[in-house]
């Protein structure tokens, strides 16, 4: 009798046992993962730029090729994924982003405060400056003030143009266009004056042009290129700057940086790892 | 389940009292475990990338600060002796910094790297940082420069009292400052943010061991509790005994044990929690909110000192604001306008901010005043009410800081103070409950032999 109502209790003590011994080894395997976060993609799809010389072009074929890409590859594999492009235009770089379209955004995306009021940024992976490039010959434009009364496009969802108006309170006059290709050729039939964003965009849209054009080398607002995420992805975010970090120290960025403007003009310097964001 | 079926009964009572014993070392194991996971949690966040962090934002003020005197020893002149001192002072603190620093790093071959790096580019720095400083004072090429009339390297007195510094000094000025916020700052606040992460990992690790383990500890605790009363039951009805002291003793201890090793896990858990939360983040967010501020007051002395670049320090000190309090502007008058009807008591985020926004205001409020002077009246602002504005801004910071600190380090103590009465708990709880068993059921099985 004792026996039967012993084995009873037995077998739920055995299983608790168990379930004890279970609880205990599952601790060991419990990550923080989240269910947003780029950890742990096996692909990751990187927004770039499709149409800007040296930094993100789409070429014949399909592909793209340039600064940003490579920074790509080489952090989406130090995540340990391979990394997917989908072109991203100026005005799309959040869009893609908050629509969970692309996973990171490497376009020549300058971290500003208001930006991050929707977007976060890891990095940034490198640090440039706005300047301004002429037609050949002219003169009278050597700085950011000699803007004033100056005709310069402004490429949609690109902030240079309007930062030199609105920042710099420089009388300019803004033409609104779509992509740097149009503003490149409004540059050689003279309807514009000139255009400034990023000096290494300038510096591509030079190379391409082989002459004709002149970068003025006025280095006047440090642009922090980051990479766009979405926000609230902490663990993702310190993974891209310790790769970035990484990219610094083993000498991959100088590398990349002299493969795709060694030849441009534009001054380097020394290579060495830019002021991280932040990643909270 | 070839044992459970032996129906003899000191086969049943060695059975039971197994799997007690087996509850019992799962449940010591479970609290030694947690115990472990927790001291590494602390030790990380209390010991080792805690004060990394502090290391590496002292690093940070101290190079940023160094930077600022020279510029600021640049514009005065003759008057240059106490920011010559100054940056002599942080010059020191710097080295200091960097030594803690890299013994912090341990075996961490990234922040080691950076650290030599900084250690290397310092040395750059103090080149070009001397030779600027010497160039000033030397009578510039074609120019009256800013040297005495008589030619001498030491200014005399009837140095004008403000002075440009000459083109060959400013040269080399900004090959200094551009090495020292392009490479050295960078790298120093960089390995700050790694402490953040290494911090947030070992935290996130730690609390969720803890917490695992409350739960298994109370699990383990309940079972073996269920297998002593179920043993007493047991002996009770086959020995016809009521009471078996031994074994009630044991089964108070190890409710006792489990209970206490739960209690324990939750407060190490708590304590975790609070160090991290209330403590580490708002040392972390304040010494970043001090760094970054250090660095845009240093770009006030560098907007007037180099006329070429004063539109980009009037950039970067406005974007930097920006980082520090938010406000929708497009430009520096915009932000300031908006900074001045700012009703926010806040800092950061932080409740207890209002000194520190109140502050700010005030400073913000200085540095338009120097940006509507110009020549020497703007280096007079710039040495007295603007410095005094940021002095008082940063001491604000410092304080709250320091209570930030206070929470952390108390947060860090409770933890292990904690742990230490586990450590006792578990050895001798351990030999109480086993003991207990062992006299209770040991005079039962012999009364079969």
């Amino acid at each position: 009798m004792t026996g039967m109502r012993s084995n009873r209790f037995a077998a739920p003590f055995v299983m608790g046992l168990v379930a004890c011994l279970t609880a205990l080894l599952a601790t060991g395997g419990c990550g923080a993962g989240e269910a947003s976060s780029i950890v742990g993609k096996e692909t990751l799809v990187i927004g770039v730029r499709p149409d800007l010389p040296a930094l993100g072009l789409r070429t014949g074929d399909g592909r793209f090729e340039g600064f940003d890409v490579d920074v790509a590859t080489y952090v989406a594999g130090k995540l340990g994924a391979t990394a997917r492009f989908v072109p991203a235009l100026a005005a799309d770089r959040e869009k893609l982003l908050l629509s969970g379209q692309a996973d990171l955004v490497l376009a020549t995306f300058s971290i500003t405060q208001e930006r991050k009021t929707r977007v976060a940024f890891a990095g940034p992976y490198h640090l440039s400056y706005q300047d301004i490039l002429v037609r050949e010959g002219t003169s009278g434009i050597a700085n950011v003030r000699d803007l004033k009364g100056r005709r310069i496009c402004e490429v949609q969802g690109s902030n240079a143009a309007q930062r030199v108006v609105d920042e710099r309170r420089i009388d300019a006059s803004v033409v609104p266009v779509a992509t740097y290709d149009e503003c490149m050729s409004m540059l050689k039939s003279g309807r514009i004056d000139a255009i400034t964003t990023n000096d290494v965009i300038l510096a591509g849209l030079a190379a391409r042009e082989r002459g004709g054009v002149r970068l003025v080398n006025t280095q006047f607002n440090e642009q922090r290129t980051g990479v766009g995420m979405r926000r609230g992805d902490v663990e993702g975010c310190e993974r891209v700057n310790r790769a970035i970090t990484d990219m610094y120290q083993d000498g991959t960025a100088a590398r990349l940086l002299g493969k795709w403007f060694g030849r441009s003009g534009l001054t380097l310097g020394k290579v060495t790892v830019p002021q991280f964001e932040g990643c909270s | 389940m070839m044992f459970l079926a032996r129906r003899t009964v000191p086969g049943r009572i060695k059975v039971i009292s197994s799997v007690t014993v087996a509850a019992l070392g799962l449940l010591f194991a479970t609290l030694a475990y947690g115990t472990a996971a927790a001291r590494e949690g602390l030790r990380v966040i209390g010991h080792d990338a805690g004060p990394q962090v502090v290391a590496t934002a002292g690093l940070y003020l101290g190079l940023s600060d160094m930077d600022a005197q020279v510029a600021t020893a640049l514009l005065l002149g003759d008057r240059r002796q106490d920011a010559l001192a100054r940056y002599e002072k942080r010059r020191a603190e710097v080295g200091s910094a960097l030594l803690q620093a890299h013994t912090l790093a341990g075996s961490d071959a990234a922040e080691r790297r950076t650290i030599s790096s900084v250690l290397e580019g310092l040395g750059r720095y103090e080149r070009l940082a001397s030779e600027a400083l010497l160039l000033s004072t030397l009578p510039a090429a074609g120019s009256p420069g800013p040297a005495s009339p008589s030619g001498g390297v030491v200014p005399v007195s009837t140095t004008p009292a403000t002075i440009a510094p000459d083109d060959r000094a400013l040269a080399s000025y900004r090959q200094a400052t551009d090495l020292m916020t392009r490479e050295l700052l960078p790298q120093a606040y960089n390995l700050t943010l790694e402490s953040g992460t290494i911090v947030r990992h070992a935290y996130e690790e730690g609390h969720s061991t803890v917490i695992a383990v409350r739960l298994v500890a109370l699990l383990c605790g309940a079972l073996a509790l269920g297998c002593l009363i179920w043993l007493q039951i047991y002996l009770a009805r086959s020995f016809r005994r009521v009471f078996g002291l031994a074994l009630l003793g044991a089964s108070v201890a190890t409710a006792a044990c489990g209970i206490a090793g739960a209690v324990i896990m939750e407060r190490e858990a708590a304590a975790l929690a609070t160090a991290k939360r209330d403590g580490f983040d708002s040392v972390l967010t304040l010494a970043r909110a001090r760094a970054i501020s250090n660095s845009l007051h240093a770009d006030q002395s560098r907007y007037l000192l180099d006329p070429v670049r004063a539109d980009t320090y009037q950039h970067t000190f406005f974007d930097k604001s920006q980082s520090l309090v938010y406000l929708p502007a497009k430009n520096l008058s915009d932000y300031q306008r908006a900074v001045a009807s700012l009703k926010n008591d806040r800092f950061l985020g932080m409740l207890e901010g209002r000194d520190v926004a109140a502050a700010w205001r005030r400073f913000q409020e200085a540095d338009r005043s120097l940006r509507a002077e110009s020549g020497a009246s703007a280096t007079s602002a710039l040495t007295g009410p603007v410095r005094s504005a940021f002095d008082a801004y940063d001491a604000t910071l410092v304080r709250l800081a320091e209570q930030h600190q206070a929470a952390f380090a108390r947060a860090i103590a409770a933890g292990e103070g904690g742990l230490s009465g586990l450590w006792t708990l578990i050895p001798a709880g351990l030999v109480v409950i086993t003991g207990g068993v062992l006299a209770g059921v040991w005079p039962r099985l012999k009364e079969y032999r």
